[in-house]
Order: C-alpha cells, then structure tokens, then sequence
C-alpha cells in the first residue's frame, strides 16, 4: 500500500488517540493504523486519507522480569523490546524485523517461526488497552497469567488490521532465552523434515524449502547435543550452525508477490509439491511462505490451498486476502459495533469488512 | 427430554452453591439434534443453557426461569484422531479425562487438566476456558483448541477456526473460549494434542509453612525456572488428603509444594537440581523426586483428590478461584488467612501457585447461624485484595452468576460495554446463558454505567428471581 502523499498524525498519549478517531468519525475520514509499516500490503486494498502512527508511543510501561510479562505501548519496537528483554534472559518469542512495532505484530497475528515451540503469537497476547473506531478507550484481559474473567476480547482483536480499534498499549507474556539455539540445515526436503518432526522430540521449529530442511533446536546444551545426534540419524551430513539465525534461508522473499499459506499440517507436503515456486512451510504447523511472480500464480495456489480447506492471504505485493468469511452477519455486527463510521481502513479485512 | 420435579431439581444447579430451575431438559445425541433443539426455542423464545457434566462453580449451567437447558453429556464421540496433523476432532461430550486417554497411545495428551477432569467435559472446558495444575506450561484451553462447530441461538451452524495457524476473519472461535454458553452451543470441537514429554520429574517439597512456599515459588519464576505445574497444598489440605487417599505427604509439613518438571534429560535434571538449591535458600525442610510412575502417580492422586478430601472438615465449602501477579502471592496468602481469621472461618488453600492463582476454599456448615454471610463477605474482601494487587476475579472457573457483578471491578462501563456489543453480535434477542457473565447494567452502546464497586453479598441478593444460595 503506497501512503505517499497522505497525511499522517503521530499521538504521543493515548488521550490524543481518543481525539483523533473521535474528529475521524465525525467527519467520516478513513484512517490507516500504522506501527513499523512492515506488513502494509497485508489486507485487501483499502482507500484512506489519514494515516495514524503509533511509533510516538513506545514508552515502556511495566517491566518486572519475574512475572515474565512486558507491558509496553503499541508503537515499541520489536528490537527494542528484544534490547529490554535480553539483558534479563527473557524473551517474547514473535520473530519479527527491527522495525516491526508491537502492536503492529499483534494487529497482524503474522505467523511465528519458531512457533512448533513458542507457540502461536495470539497466546502471548494477556492484555490489550485499545481506542475504537468512534474513540472510546476499551481495556481487555488482564496482567495475570492466567485470566476468565469476561469475554477473550485480546484475542478478537489480535489478527484485526487495525479494522475495530487502534491498538495502543499491550501485556504480552514472555518466555526465558534459551541457553543453547541451533540451528541445522540438510539437504533432502520433506522427508528429511518429517524424519525429524518424528524423531526429534522438542524442536522448536522444523521448516521445509524445496531440497533444503531446517531444524531450530533450543534449551539445555546437552539437550540440544542430544538432539543433534538424534537430527543426524535422518541426515548425516546437516550443517550445524550455532547461535545463527533461523530461517537460514527465505527464498519466497525475493518474489514480487508473497503470501502467507494455513493448511492443516499433514496437508502442507501437499501443496509445496504442486506450488510451482519459492514456497517453504513450517512442519508440525503448517504454516508457510509463498514467492509469487504475479496474479496468476497467486490465484493458482490460492485455489489449490483453500480447496485443501487452508488460506492463503497475500503479505506484500497485491492480492488481497482472499478467503471466505465465516458468519458474516457476526462479522459486521462486531464491526459495526467497534467502528461505528467504518472509518478504520474500510475494506482491508476479509470479506471486505 | 424431560420435564419430572426430579429431573428439574438435578439440573437447576450446578457444583456452585447457587440453585436455579428450569422448564424442561433435553440430551441431544448429535449436532443435527442440539440445533432442532435450539430452533425451537427460537420459535419458542425460551432462554437456552448449555450444560456438560455441571462441574463449573460459578454458576454459569444455573438455569433461570423459563430456561430450556440443552445437555451435552450424551455427545461422547471421539470423532477424528490425527496425529499426522496433532489434532482431534471431539464430540463437546467427550470427558477431558477419556480424551486424554484416547490420544495417549498415539504419544499424545491434551493439555488442560482442571482437577474436574475425570468428570468435565471437553465442552464445558472450552465453555470456562479451563486451565489445571499443567497449563503453567502448556497454557489454557484457548491455546489447546483450534477449531469449534457451533449453533448459534437463531439455530445456525458455523464452523469457526481452522485446523491450520490462521483462519479467515477476525478470531471468534478465541472469543467463544470462555464465554460460558452465551454465545452458542459448541457442538464439535477440534482440539491441539500435545506430545507426550520424554522426561517428567515430580517433586514434592516440604516447607514450615505457605508462604514460604509462596516465597519459593516466586522466586523460582524470577530466575526462570519454568515448571510444567506448581501445586501448593496448605498443611490442612495434606491433612485431609492423607486420611482420604494416602498420597504419602508430609503431614507435619505446614504447607508441601508439588512441582512437575518435565523435557529432555539434561534439562530435566538441571531443573529438578537448581529447584532444590531455590527450594532450600527458601525453607524447604524436605525434598523428595518420585522414582518411578507409580510414586508420582501417587503424588498426583493427592492434588486431584484434595477438594473432596476437605469434606472430612465439614459438609458445605465454597471454592473461590482468583489471580494475581505471581510475586504478590506470598503477600495475598497471608491476606487469606488474616480475612479468614477475621471472619471467624476456617480457609484451606490448595492452588495453582505458579501461575499466581489462589483457590481459597472456605469450609463451612450452613446449618450455623450466619456463616454464608461471613463467606461471602470473607470472599468478597479477598477479591477486592487480588484486584487492588493487580490481579483478576477469576482464572478458570469463570464469571457465571457468583461474579458477573464484581466485573465493574476490573472493567469501566465501556469496557463492559464492548464485551456486550460482541455477545449480541452472536445472540441478538440475549437468549444464550441470559444473565450470565455480564452485570445487569451491561450493555452494547451502554456507556453511562458508573464503575461501580462489588457486593458479593448484595450480588447475590440480587440474583434473577427464583435463584437460591
């Protein structure tokens, strides 16, 4: 989404939130949330005429290492809650750019890496204080580990683009850092990689692209050395690399198009089989990546992936989301409910909400 | 279907000690039954309950009025199970602990584990978003649940979620976790298996007393010690649970602390090491690591009996269930005991430690004179204490009637009044579970609702007519 050209405001509190989708919705101007503009082409395209940043509010909030939870405002940074957490051995385990905010990576729920092992982004969300679209200040969940009390309305807005309220302060639940992280490349493809979902128990992430088999392996370092020997009965010559990054390697990330593919995990060999290009999925998940040259690519596997009941919504580059909203009229009634003036990117959602 | 006193007597309570009535029970055996059950109270315009094994103790399966209660404790099916994708699709029936049992020999579990597990069911879990001494490591229900049919109160089906990472639109199958019935019956669920840990090591420890315990705990978490379960019983519930079951506690421990570690070898006896170099620089007077499956299943049986092993004190309790930041909980548990000692009643604490939820337990006789009053009174002080600490009102049983209006405590009424946009966005007319979760003064584009300050008392004189406690 190109945002040259547009107005932007930049709310230091979240008070000056509350105004401006107050005046946003009286005047029925349509207004884009942005944090670190790394996932601006996720959503289906939407016109807007304001953009709202949230990078002035990235004040840290509370922070006290032994209830391993981070409070922080949206617009913090995923490198400098890693530079807060770090020093402490404490992490919130969403693999994210530098740039990426907080509240950014929660709006979108992208995928996480390494989530065979951490765990979906969505359950690391306690506490979300937001502003909806008419600018009443909503507060949901709680900064307690463990929490019923009334409806799970952090995780109705984790994965909601910005589309019923502008998220501005969150509590998210943080794990210890592992003391030993590796990462273990081999050649041979999926089988490799499904030797290893089978014979590898505790990987953190097991990741397939084309000949190429990652393994993420993170804990104790005898567990780890344990692990390895395990690794390397289903491929003796896989490359070791300690303390490196993982992925290795994201070769979808070099095409003009690329999407973010949900399949149930069996189903993944599936569909990297017949994808025709850069394509690697995390398995145990069935999380994956997709390179695309242009439309008709996308709409070739967009096909093939929903008719193997997954989705498949476009990260960068256009195509939109795709997919079929379930219980539409529920859909529009919480919108409506949320947003009033349907002034929060008006179309960006699934199903044109 | 039935409509007998005696059948309406069973089903107008549930494991709380508050008692409603209903017009009629039904026990649907499939999908297609529970949805022409729920259309005809559509036409009808009966309020509807959703129910599985009545387990929960907030009221939330209490019937009121009119209420047709929709039954799910003949839906048993274990539908689906497929390891190849790590999940299972279940009938709402299914008891956690048979699911549990069914995905065991495939190397698999399902995480939550209330200490209700032998008799509550996979729906009624969901319903509650229910935790257990395990879901410090695994998390809750939310996290264990990947997809859920339901009917909704007009008589619709859908199918919210996925069986992969991410689903088209925003996440209801999250918001129906926890939201006690009043969204929809939840007709199938597809739940996350777990596999099974290579390694678990279960340690019982003894201390002179709870807080220290307390104190051991937080410390723990502080240096990033993460247990699969931390159990704390007070030397009352030790009591009890030996004369019940004999589980080989410590009764001369003041309070004993049960700690499950579990992953790979080395990590495992790392833990189990520097839990007891934490555990000794905090008091611990013993330390004992079950040797084989039997011991520890041993030590197990004792946490998952101690509720009912308490009935050797007196015949009535009331289980409270509340949560607070992790490094207050050796501060709230001297809080408990002071407001018990206060209010003349004897408290016995067995609880969640690590995940800093409290479950004071009052035992009591109600043939005495006034002694509701003070538990509910008693109840009502700690909770004020949890919030003013940072904490919430519940962490697994729910809000249902007991604590739909202490809500105001943590929520303003825009905050409350968001939460009741989103359950008339599924149920309009307000005839899923009425009067449950919510205060009476919620309502969608209800902002003018003062934040009020909870009652439990005056709560509970003010529940719908024809509600008794």
């Amino acid at each position: 989404m190109d945002l040259t050209g547009l107005p932007t405001v930049t709310p230091t509190d979240r008070e000056a939130v509350v105004r401006c989708l107050r005046e946003a919705s009286a005047a029925h101007t349509r207004v884009l949330v942005v944090g670190g503009a790394t996932q601006l082409d996720r959503g289906n395209p939407a016109a807007v005429d304001l953009v709202l940043s949230t990078r002035a509010l990235d004040r840290v909030v509370a922070y006290e290492p032994a209830e391993m939870i981070a409070v922080v405002e949206a617009g913090c940074t995923a490198a400098a809650l890693r530079d807060l957490l770090r020093p402490h051995g404490q992490e919130w385990p969403v693999d994210a750019d530098d740039d990426a905010t907080v509240g950014g990576l929660i709006a979108t729920g992208a995928a996480v890496p390494r989530q065979l092992g951490v765990g979906p982004l969505r359950d690391s969300v306690l506490e979300l204080e937001c502003v909806s679209g008419d600018g009443r200040a909503i507060h949901t969940g709680g900064r307690t580990v463990k929490n019923v009390s009334g409806y799970g309305l952090p995780r109705l807005l984790v994965g909601s683009l910005g589309t019923l309220a502008v998220i501005v302060q969150a509590a998210v639940k943080l794990r210890p850092l592992a003391g030993a992280r590796r990462t273990l490349v081999a050649a041979g493809g999926l089988p490799v990689a499904l030797g290893w979902l089978r014979s590898v128990p505790l990987a953190t992430a097991i990741l397939v692209h084309g000949d190429t088999a990652e393994l993420r392996l993170e804990g104790w370092a005898d567990d780890v050395a344990a692990q390895t020997a395990w690794a390397r009965a289903c491929a003796p010559d896989a490359h070791v690399g300690d303390d490196a990054p993982f992925p290795q390697a994201a070769p979808w990330s070099h095409h003009p198009v690329v999407a973010e593919m949900s399949v149930a995990p069996s189903r993944l060999g599936a569909v990297l089989a017949t994808a025709g290009c850069d394509a690697g999925g995390l398995v145990g998940v069935g999380a994956g990546w997709a390179g695309l040259e242009g439309a008709a690519a996308l709409d070739r596997l967009r096909r093939r992936v929903e008719s193997l009941g997954g989705a498949l919504p476009v990260v960068r580059g256009p195509g939109g989301l795709g997919g079929t909203l379930p219980a539409p009229a529920i859909h529009r009634r919480i919108k409506a409910a949320f947003d009033p003036a349907g002034i929060l990117a008006p179309g960006r959602f699934w199903g044109g909400l | 279907m039935a409509a007998d006193p005696l059948t309406l007597g069973l089903y107008a309570r549930d494991a709380s000690i508050i008692e409603g009535g209903c017009a009629l029970v039904v026990l649907p055996s499939s999908a297609d039954e529970v949805q022409a059950c729920v259309q005809v109270a559509a036409r009808e315009g009966l309020a509807i309950v959703p129910r599985g094994s009545g387990t929960g103790l907030a009221g939330g399966a209490v019937p009121l009025g009119d209420a047709l209660v929709i039954v799910t404790s003949r839906m048993t099916r274990v539908l689906d199970v497929r390891p190849e994708d790590r999940l299972a699709w279940v009938e709402p029936g299914v008891l956690n602990q048979d699911l549990a049992d069914a995905v065991r020999p495939h190397g698999f579990t399902f995480a939550p584990d209330p200490s209700s597990q032998q008799a509550s069911t996979v729906g009624g879990n969901v319903a509650t978003n229910a935790g257990g001494p395990h879901c410090l490591l695994h998390g809750v229900t939310s996290g264990h649940v990947l997809a859920l049919d339901l009917v909704l109160a007009d008589g619709a089906r859908v199918r919210l979620g996925s069986e992969g990472p991410l689903a088209p639109g925003y996440d209801l199958r999250g918001v129906v976790v926890g939201s006690e019935g009043t969204l929809g019956i939840v007709t199938a669920v597809c739940v996350r298996l777990t596999p099974l840990a290579p390694v678990v090591s279960t340690c019982l420890l003894a201390f002179p007393d709870p807080l220290a315990a307390a104190r051991c705990v937080a410390a723990c978490i502080a240096q990033g010690l993460v247990a699969a379960a931390m159990e704390c019983m007070d030397q009352a519930s030790v009591r009890a649970v030996e004369q019940y079951v004999h589980a080989g506690y410590p009764e001369d421990a003041g309070a004993v602390l049960l700690v499950e570690l579990e992953g790979l070898a080395a990590g495992v006896a790392h833990a189990v090491a520097e839990l007891g170099t934490i555990a000794g620089a905090h008091g611990a007077t013993s330390m004992r690591v079950a040797a084989d499956e039997e011991e520890r299943g041993q030590l197990w049986k004792g946490r998952k009996h101690a509720l009912g092993a308490v009935a050797l004190y007196a015949p009535h309790y009331y289980l409270h269930d509340c949560v607070v930041p992790r490094t207050r909980l050796p501060e709230l548990l001297a809080d408990v005991y002071r407001i018990a000692a206060e209010h003349r009643l004897l408290v016995v604490n067995m609880f969640h430690a690590g995940d800093g939820n409290l479950h004071p337990l009052f035992v009591f006789d109600r043939g005495e004179e006034g002694v509701l009053e003070r538990v509910l009174t008693a109840s009502q002080e700690i909770l004020e204490r949890c919030v003013a600490a940072g904490g919430v009102v519940s962490g697994e049983h729910g809000i249902g009637l007991e604590k739909r209006d202490f809500l105001p405590l943590l929520f303003s009424a825009a905050d409350l009044g968001a939460q009741a946009c989103v359950r008339q966005a599924f149920d309009p007319d307000g005839r899923m579970n009425p009067h449950k979760v919510l205060p009476a003064g919620a309502r969608c584009g209800d902002f003018a609702m003062a934040r009020g300050d909870g009652d439990l008392a005056a709560a509970v004189r003010s529940l719908p007519a024809g509600t008794w406690i």
